[in-house]
């Protein structure tokens, strides 16, 4: 064999793997637009009844809950996508639909089906349904080896707002690929201040995408109790991600007891992004005792920490103001006066 | 629709509602819900269709989705509060529920937001008691 006719049989490999590979995708690609046809086939008599239903008129619930077959399958998918569309009682009459198709006791089941997809839907049906004997399956689903299964088990935690799920929830978002932190996040606030012991736990745990968002949320949600927690982290963390979002979190619920040690963390010794963090945190504490620490940070030779402590210098009030007046030919100054005085405007 | 004595809501009359929104059963189950209660209910997938029927119908309150394919809820708020008709009441419902992104349609120019998932009677009510205080 030549080398020509060996670069020809290559070629006509990549091509022959070229179009198997859009055969493929083509053939997905119809197969779901059949099924997706035969749903909505299946559904269309009795749409019209499930949209009434989700807008608080119950006038065909007995036709959707005495459904079977086909028809009950298309009905419990549409149902599953307009529970996260709906609340109130719109959405427990469409639970007891799905309740009456069985649909809730099969997702019980498939939480430990083989497939992960089937385990990602069956958990998702037990939050949006607010199923409360779920809380342990939702657990062990967060510890699912398959990634898109512990994402879908955090949505479900933030449905079913279970105190009890924040712990499992913060050890599964650091380990290996985590679940998103923002989705994590979002669950843990609609938990409430029981998560609070919880929340303080969690930011000694060795995992850092843990520690930053117990932090995280410890700020948004204005859990005063962390404040030890959240000194040692930004002072000690050996992650600096974490240290920053412990200083973001320390500006929403600090007070002025916090300036010193924001104040001492914005030294050039510092990490430039907990620099800047500390500096846009002492503005938004809004303590005028910070006034001399980010007269100091003007002259930084990090620019946009400069442009921070003059916005921060805004922030604290009267005092800040005139500071920035008095040097306003300076950048970080001029553009903190203009920037402030638009704000004034938009009011 | 009739308050307590006090606290009198203006009837629909027919008043025009659009809403726009990108989810065929958020638009049909608010489209039902508004009718229902004697409203006259245009609905639009998406933002270049809510302008255009803005611009065409002049709709006594306008319903819009945050997120929609070409101009955005806020794009398209934007647009209406800078246009002749721009005091119309405007309610953004959207799955977007962080506080900056309530702020940012506040500060667009929205008289209401309602977040999804949502109660189609608190929406009903909110509608009611928007076109009351505009009338």
């Amino acid at each position: 064999m030549t080398t020509r006719q060996l670069l020809l049989g290559i070629e006509l490999l990549v091509l022959l793997a070229c179009l198997v590979l859009a055969l493929s995708v083509i053939w997905s690609k119809v197969t779901r637009l059949r099924r997706e046809r035969r749903t909505a086939q299946s559904l269309a008599p009795v749409r019209g009844a499930l949209i009434e239903l989700a807008a608080g008129e119950p006038g065909g619930l007995r036709i959707l809950r005495s459904a079977r077959g086909k028809t009950a399958d298309a009905i419990d998918e549409a149902a599953v996508a307009l529970l996260a569309k709906v609340r109130g009682e719109p959405a427990n009459q469409l639970v007891t639909v799905l309740e009456d198709h069985g649909a809730l006791e099969r997702a019980k089941a498939e939480v430990s089906h083989r497939s992960p997809v089937r385990r990602a839907r069956a958990v998702q049906l037990l939050g949006l349904a607010r199923v409360e004997d779920s809380t342990a399956l939702i657990s062990e689903a967060l510890e699912d080896e398959a990634s898109e299964v512990r994402a879908s088990a955090a949505y479900a935690a933030s449905y079913l707002a279970d105190p009890w799920l924040a712990a499992p929830l913060l050890r599964s978002v650091g380990t290996g690929e985590g679940i998103p932190a923002g989705l994590a996040a979002d669950a843990l606030l609609e938990m409430g201040v029981e998560i609070a012991p919880v929340l303080r736990a969690a930011m000694r745990n060795p995992a850092p995408r843990t520690r930053m968002v117990a932090a995280h949320v410890a700020g948004v949600g204005t859990f005063v109790q962390a404040l030890p927690e959240l000194r040692e982290l930004i002072a000690a963390d050996p992650d600096v991600t974490v240290r920053v979002e412990a200083a973001e979190a320390l500006g929403s619920i600090g007070q002025d007891s916090e300036v010193e040690l924001l104040a001492r963390h914005t030294r050039p010794d510092q990490p430039t992004d907990l620099r800047r963090a500390c500096a846009e945190a002492m503005g938004r504490i809004g303590s005028p005792l910070a006034h001399d620490d980010l007269v100091h940070l003007l002259d930084a030779d990090d620019p946009r920490l400069a442009e921070m402590a003059a916005e921060s210098l805004v922030a604290i009030g009267p005092r800040g103001m005139a500071t920035l007046d008095g040097r306003r030919d300076e950048p970080a100054a001029g553009t903190a006066l203009v920037l402030a005085a638009l704000r004034a405007g938009q009011r | 629709m009739t308050g307590m004595k006090g606290h009198a809501v203006a009837m629909p009359d027919g008043a025009r509602v659009l809403i726009a929104d990108d989810d065929p059963d958020i638009r049909d189950l608010v489209e039902f819900k508004l009718t229902q209660s004697g409203y006259a209910v245009e609905a639009v997938a998406d933002g270049l269709a809510a302008w255009e029927s803005f611009q065409a119908e002049r709709p006594a309150l306008v319903i819009l989705d945050v997120m929609m394919p070409g101009l955005s809820g806020i794009d398209v708020l934007r647009k209406i509060r800078d246009s002749e008709h721009g005091a119309v009441p405007v309610l953004l419902l959207s799955a977007k529920s962080r506080d900056s992104d309530v702020d940012t349609g506040f500060a667009v120019g929205a008289d209401d937001y309602v977040i999804k998932p949502f109660s189609p009677r608190e929406l009903l009510h909110r509608v009611n008691g928007m076109l009351a205080r505009a009338r």
